[in-house]
C-alpha cells in the first residue's frame, strides 16, 4: 500500500512545474537583442560599401586624371611618395572615425543601453 | 497556427510569427534550461540564447523529427555546454556503482510535515544528478516518448529508462525514510482534492 501511493506521489510531483521563471516580456527581449545583433552587421557593411565607395571614387579621379593631366598626377604621386607617413596615418584616421562612427559607436550604444 | 506554418512565416522574416513560437515552447526550453544549470540568474541568458540559435538555424530543420523535438535538442545541447564552461558535468560518474547510489539516497530528515510534500520531492529532484533530472523533465513533464528522449540527449533508450526507474527508486528510498502509513494518507487526499 505504501509502496504504490509512494509511486503515485512520485509520478504527481514528477509531473508538477518546476519554479523556474522567466519575464513576461522575454520573448520581446529576444526579438531585440536579435535585432540588435543583425543591426551591428548591416553597420559592418555599411561600413565596407563606404570604404569600398571612397577607394573607387579615388580609383576614378586617378584614372581619369591619367587620360586628361598625367603632370597633375605626377605631381600628385611624388607628393605622396614624400609625405608617405603622413598621408598614410590622415587616410588610417580617417578610416576610423568612419568605422567608429558607422560600426563602433552603435555597436557600444545598444550593449551600453542593454547593460542599463 | 501550425508549426509548419509558423516556421515559414518566420523564415520570412516576420518577427511576431518568431515572438508567437518563444512563447509556445518558452515553458519547455525554461524547463530543460532550468533543470540543467539551476542558477536562476543564468536561466534567463541562456534560454535567450537557444531561441536565438533556434532562429539561426530555422533554416536548417527538416521535418525530420517534431518541432519540440528539435527545440528540445537545442536547449540539451546549449545547456550541457554551459554546464561544462562553469563546472564538471557529472557525465563520469558510474550510476551502476552502489556506493555511489547509497550516497544519492542520503536523505534530509527536517521539518517535511509542515511542507508541500510535491514541493519536497521537486527539491530532492533538484539534488539528483544531472542526467537523472533531464531524462524526468523530458519524460513525465514535457511528455516526450523514450525514443525522442534519446534523439535530444543522445542516450540510447535503455539507458534513459534505467536513469527514470533509478530516480524513481532513489526518491522512494528517500520518501520511505521520512514519511509514515498516515502521513501518505493524507497526502494523497490532498493531492486528489487538489
Amino acid at each position: 500500500m505504501k509502496n504504490n501511493s509512494l509511486d503515485q506521489i512520485i509520478e504527481q510531483s514528477f509531473g508538477t512545474e518546476p519554479d523556474f521563471q522567466l519575464p513576461d516580456n522575454f520573448a520581446q527581449r529576444i526579438t531585440s537583442e536579435l535585432e540588435r545583433r543583425s543591426q551591428w552587421k548591416i553597420d559592418l557593411t555599411e561600413y565596407l560599401h563606404l570604404t569600398a565607395f571612397a577607394f573607387l571614387i579615388f580609383a576614378v579621379v586617378m584614372g581619369t586624371l591619367y587620360f586628361v593631366n598625367k603632370e597633375t598626377l605626377t605631381h600628385f604621386f611624388t607628393f605622396i611618395s614624400v609625405n608617405w607617413f603622413p598621408v598614410v596615418l590622415v587616410t588610417l584616421l580617417l578610416n576610423f572615425i568612419l568605422f567608429a562612427d558607422r560600426v563602433l559607436l552603435p555597436l557600444l550604444f545598444t550593449k551600453l543601453l542593454k547593460h542599463n | 497556427m501550425e508549426d509548419r506554418e509558423l516556421i515559414s512565416q518566420i523564415l520570412n522574416r516576420n518577427m511576431n510569427a518568431f515572438t508567437f513560437l518563444v512563447n509556445r515552447y518558452r515553458k519547455l526550453v525554461v524547463h530543460i534550461i532550468g533543470r540543467l544549470i539551476q542558477r536562476n540568474e543564468e536561466i534567463e541568458d541562456v534560454s535567450q540564447e537557444v531561441f536565438i540559435k533556434v532562429y539561426q538555424n530555422l533554416e536548417k530543420y527538416r521535418n525530420e523529427c517534431k518541432l519540440s523535438t528539435w527545440i528540445a535538442t537545442i536547449a540539451y545541447n546549449t545547456g550541457i555546454n554551459h554546464l561544462s564552461k562553469f563546472k564538471k558535468v557529472d557525465g563520469a560518474i558510474n550510476y551502476d556503482d552502489p556506493s555511489i547510489f547509497r550516497s544519492l539516497i542520503d536523505f534530509r530528515t527536517d521539518n517535511y510535515e509542515q511542507i508541500d510534500l510535491h514541493r519536497y520531492i521537486r527539491d530532492q529532484i533538484e539534488l539528483l544528478p544531472v542526467n537523472f533530472r533531464t531524462v524526468i523533465t523530458l519524460f513525465h513533464l514535457e511528455e516526450f516518448s523514450y525514443q525522442e528522449i534519446g534523439q535530444i540527449t543522445g542516450m540510447p533508450e535503455g539507458t534513459v529508462k534505467s536513469y527514470l526507474f533509478r530516480a524513481k527508486a532513489i526518491l522512494k528510498e528517500k520518501l520511505k525514510f521520512v514519511i509514515d502509513e498516515n502521513s501518505l494518507k493524507i497526502v494523497k487526499e490532498i493531492s486528489n482534492e487538489k
